[in-house]
């Protein structure tokens, strides 16, 4: 059996450029998506919005809603500020730092 | 930034978080960290990451102060652009965490930051100050 030219060209360049196609638009639309990698890498700049992360959010008090709370201590302590305006805890808070 | 816009968007599993630097499982793994531990300890876990102000230990602990019962509260709040992160326990968890096991935490939690592993660190740290702190 014979084929014509034009099925010749049909199977021996119509089909590798279709796969050929199909393998490169695949790898280009996989790269789109690894391009904007949202991971933190250690010396890479970090651009992302603080999160705070709470099991409940609602325990965070916000100026408005603050003195409504059925569970506030009922003598409340005076907020004590330095001169910088920055508030002193009435007690001593622990912990630690680090860096890396 | 103000401790105060923080204060305004405490978020979780949303608005923000969608948009940070975890994957949807990670943030899944994070919530239900903060929830066990909670619920086991009694007390208040947090977790704050993003940008502080300088002095860092300063502003760690105003935001610690704005955790409601701040005495019985635990944040842990890292800044991976100043490569920084800070432990306060408040007043009340300081008698069941010591600074020590702080510290040894902080220490994990930076060696996992270091490698690049943002949220294995967070659970980490998670992990150890609720072993630490006991049961409530």
């Amino acid at each position: 059996m014979r084929l014509s030219i034009s099925s010749t060209v049909l199977v021996y360049a119509g089909i590798p450029v279709a796969v050929i196609a199909l393998v490169a638009s695949l790898v280009t639309a996989g790269s789109d998506r690894t391009r904007r990698a949202r991971r933190y890498r250690p010396g890479r700049p970090y651009d992302f919005q603080p999160i705070w992360f709470l099991a409940s959010p609602e325990r965070v008090s916000r100026p408005a809603l603050e003195g409504h709370h059925a569970d506030a201590p009922a003598l409340e302590a005076p907020v004590l500020e330095d001169s910088s305006g920055a508030r002193v805890l009435p007690g001593p808070v622990g912990g630690a730092s680090d860096s890396w | 930034m103000t401790a105060g816009e923080v204060g305004q968007t405490p978020a979780k599993l949303g608005g923000d978080a969608a948009e940070g630097p975890f994957t949807t499982r990670q943030l899944l793994r994070l919530d239900e960290a903060l929830r066990i531990a909670d619920q086991q300890t009694g007390l208040t876990f947090s977790v704050y990451i993003g940008e502080l102000e300088v002095p860092t230990r300063d502003f760690a602990e105003k935001l610690h102060g704005q955790i409601e019962q701040s005495d019985r509260a635990v944040l842990i709040a890292v800044s991976p652009n100043q490569r920084r992160l800070e432990i306060i326990t408040g007043n009340e968890v300081r008698k069941r965490v010591s600074d020590r096991d702080a510290k040894l935490a902080g220490l994990s939690m930076a060696a996992a930051f270091a490698g690049g592993d943002l949220a294995g660190g967070v659970l980490a740290g998670i992990d150890q100050l609720a072993t630490h702190a006991g049961r409530s």
